[in-house]
């Protein structure tokens, strides 16, 4: 699973997450995306879920981007345990996805079948998402 | 190169609140620059807009602009600022450009030929490069370059020294730029691999 190999600081604080995405909104690489229409953290095995379903539905044809990596650690505390004593372990991965970002990308000469695929994918995910296509023209 | 008419009009106050109240109203706010001249703050009816970019010339289409009723000149659509999830249009960059020099732009690169040879060997063709960097000079603005693919073969490649420009147009591209690729997919590679295998294991005497 996607992980940082290091960081800085191991816990960070939950942030906000308001408004649309900055960045990365538009199809770079493949031919359709799949793109957040609302906020989420998207955890490393929902990333690996996701991709796992797109690759067995395209059976190794196509290509796979990957626009996003989960480098913000999440604690938890452990279960049963009383209030206090700091902050919790660190205990998985997300990517922070704001309304607007293409997360994943595929490149697949039949448009059946790679829809097919990102509907398997987003089926994995813990936010509304929709198929969009690379922009051509106006 | 077909020529498209624009009409703007200044006078619009600037500002995240009061563009946002004319986006509302169908009107994008627009700012028209270049050539050593101020630059104008402007807006464009949305309708009016729409119409000019899709007509034959695509994005690239070289604007005839009146401002307020005046003719401003020749301007293109430098870029175009999108809201990241509708994708309707926030804000246009118009460049003023001198009709009789040459400028550089980006033209999209298109795929034209069905590649029969790849598709028969298992391979995929794959456009790697979309857009190309070309100069040329405002009246004979390319729409789109065409990438002929019919006599491709798998594991070959389009070079973007082996493209063929339409007249008056030039790229400062490194001739070695791959453009388009025709690989194998892995499945049809894994495929030839176990057929090499089985036919070997068929015929051993033909491997000693």
């Amino acid at each position: 699973m996607l992980m940082p190999r290091k960081v800085k600081h191991r816990k960070q604080h939950r942030g906000r997450l308001t408004g649309n995405t900055k960045g990365g909104a538009s199809v770079s690489y493949g031919q359709y995306g799949i793109q957040a229409t609302e906020p989420g953290w998207i955890t490393a095995r929902q990333i690996e879920a996701a991709r796992i379903a797109m690759t067995r539905h395209i059976k190794r044809g196509g290509q796979v981007w990957i626009n996003i990596f989960p480098d913000k650690p999440i604690t938890q505390k452990p279960a049963e345990t009383r209030m206090g004593s700091g902050k919790g372990n660190p205990e998985k991965w997300v990517a922070v996805v704001r309304p607007g970002r293409v997360m994943f990308e595929l490149s697949y000469p039949d448009e059946e079948i790679a829809r097919g695929a990102l509907n398997r994918a987003i089926q994995k995910l813990p936010i509304k998402a929709k198929i969009i296509k690379r922009e051509e023209g106006f | 190169m077909s020529e498209v008419t624009l009409t703007a009009s200044t006078g619009r106050i600037t500002g995240s609140p009061s563009s946002r109240r004319l986006r509302t109203e169908g009107v994008i706010p627009a700012v028209v620059y270049g050539m050593g001249k101020e630059a104008v703050s402007v807006q464009v009816a949305r309708s009016d807009f729409r119409k000019a970019m899709t007509t034959e010339a695509g994005t690239n289409a070289l604007v005839s602009l009146s401002i307020d009723g005046a003719h401003e000149g020749h301007v293109l659509v430098k870029e175009l600022q999108r809201h990241p999830v509708r994708r309707d249009v926030l804000h246009i960059d118009l460049q003023r450009i001198d009709a009789s020099k040459e400028m550089k732009l980006t033209v999209p690169l298109v795929l034209r030929g069905d590649a029969k040879k790849v598709t028969a060997a298992g391979g995929i063709v794959e456009l790697r490069l979309r857009q190309l960097n070309v100069s040329v000079r405002p009246d004979s603005i390319p729409t789109e370059i065409y990438v002929d693919v019919a006599q491709l073969e798998a594991e070959q490649q389009v070079l973007a020294g082996e493209l063929v420009l339409p007249n008056g147009v030039s790229t400062e591209v490194d001739p070695a730029t791959v453009v388009v690729t025709a690989n194998l997919t892995r499945a049809a590679i894994v495929a030839a691999r176990q057929a090499e295998l089985a036919a070997a294991a068929a015929n051993p005497a033909a491997q000693s």
